[in-house]
């Protein structure tokens, strides 16, 4: 993967093996049937829409009765496209994509979701080891999701550091 | 002038002296999953904080946990919070006061 400066854009350029394109076209898809389920039926969905009022939770289902649907629809829309730039045939070779600066933020944020899933999924409260002692051996689909959820950081900070450079570290 | 029953314009701000005159506060939570750089990023986008303040209000959340991002009237805090909720920020809001 390599990402660089869209110059006429503003957006960034992004340039995938043809596994890294299917990788995230098939977590795209995911993500958006993720987010076509109903309130509450999954845990990665309080994770996306968390509640906007700590200890009330009828205002907290008042926000969302105002504020999922749209706020689902640009999470699906960003998934979708993000599914719909990666989806290739085999053997392409790699994929090459150009984002003006409000595609990228579809992309940054589909990213972000999909990082909050995978993190749900296995378990990753990365800054409480103390607290969450792993008790069950690491199955073979949680090291892959851990190393997706690695790598999908790693896209992202790339993405940051074209956009917002001086961020650099 | 005429005086008139209009509430008052309620300035958004994140100044620390105003906060008594002005009823809630949108606060971001740490969250391990989210990279720093993002979160200052989206601070910057979508609050239109300087660079530097950007980068102070988000450490301030990573270190401390959480952050007061912007405060006034109760309706634009809520518009605050689904957006943050947009980026895949943990927000949530409460009177100042609390």
């Amino acid at each position: 993967m390599i990402v660089s400066a869209a110059q006429d854009l503003g957006g960034v350029r992004i340039v995938l093996e043809s596994e890294e394109a299917m990788l995230l076209a098939e977590f795209a898809g995911q993500v958006v049937t993720v987010l076509e389920q109903d309130a509450h039926t999954d845990p990665a969905l309080d994770r996306l829409f968390p509640d906007a009022y700590v200890d009330d939770a009828a205002a907290s289902d008042e926000f969302r009765r105002y504020t999922r649907e749209d706020l689902a629809q640009s999470k699906r829309d960003a998934a979708a496209a993000v599914r719909d730039a990666t989806s290739t045939e085999e053997d392409r070779g790699i994929v090459d994509i150009e984002l003006d600066q409000a595609a990228s933020w579809g992309w940054l944020t589909f990213l972000t979701d999909l990082r909050l899933i995978l993190a749900e999924r296995t378990g990753i409260l990365a800054d409480e080891p103390d607290d969450d002692p792993v008790t069950e051996p690491i199955t073979e689909r949680d090291g892959y999701m851990r190393a997706a959820y690695e790598w999908v950081g790693f896209v992202q900070g790339s993405m940051l550091e074209v956009l917002d450079p001086t961020n650099e570290r | 002038m005429a005086q008139t029953i209009e509430r008052p314009d309620v300035r958004e701000t994140t100044d620390e002296a105003s906060v008594t005159a002005v009823p809630w506060v949108t606060i971001v939570w740490d969250d391990p999953v989210n990279l720093m750089t993002y979160v200052a990023y989206v601070f910057r986008s979508y609050f239109g904080f300087p660079r530097h303040e950007a980068e102070q209000l988000m450490l301030r959340v990573h270190n401390e946990g959480r952050a007061v991002v912007a405060t006034g009237d109760r309706e634009t805090m809520e518009r605050h919070v689904a957006a943050m909720h947009g980026y895949g920020l943990q927000a949530t809001l409460r009177k100042a006061d609390e």
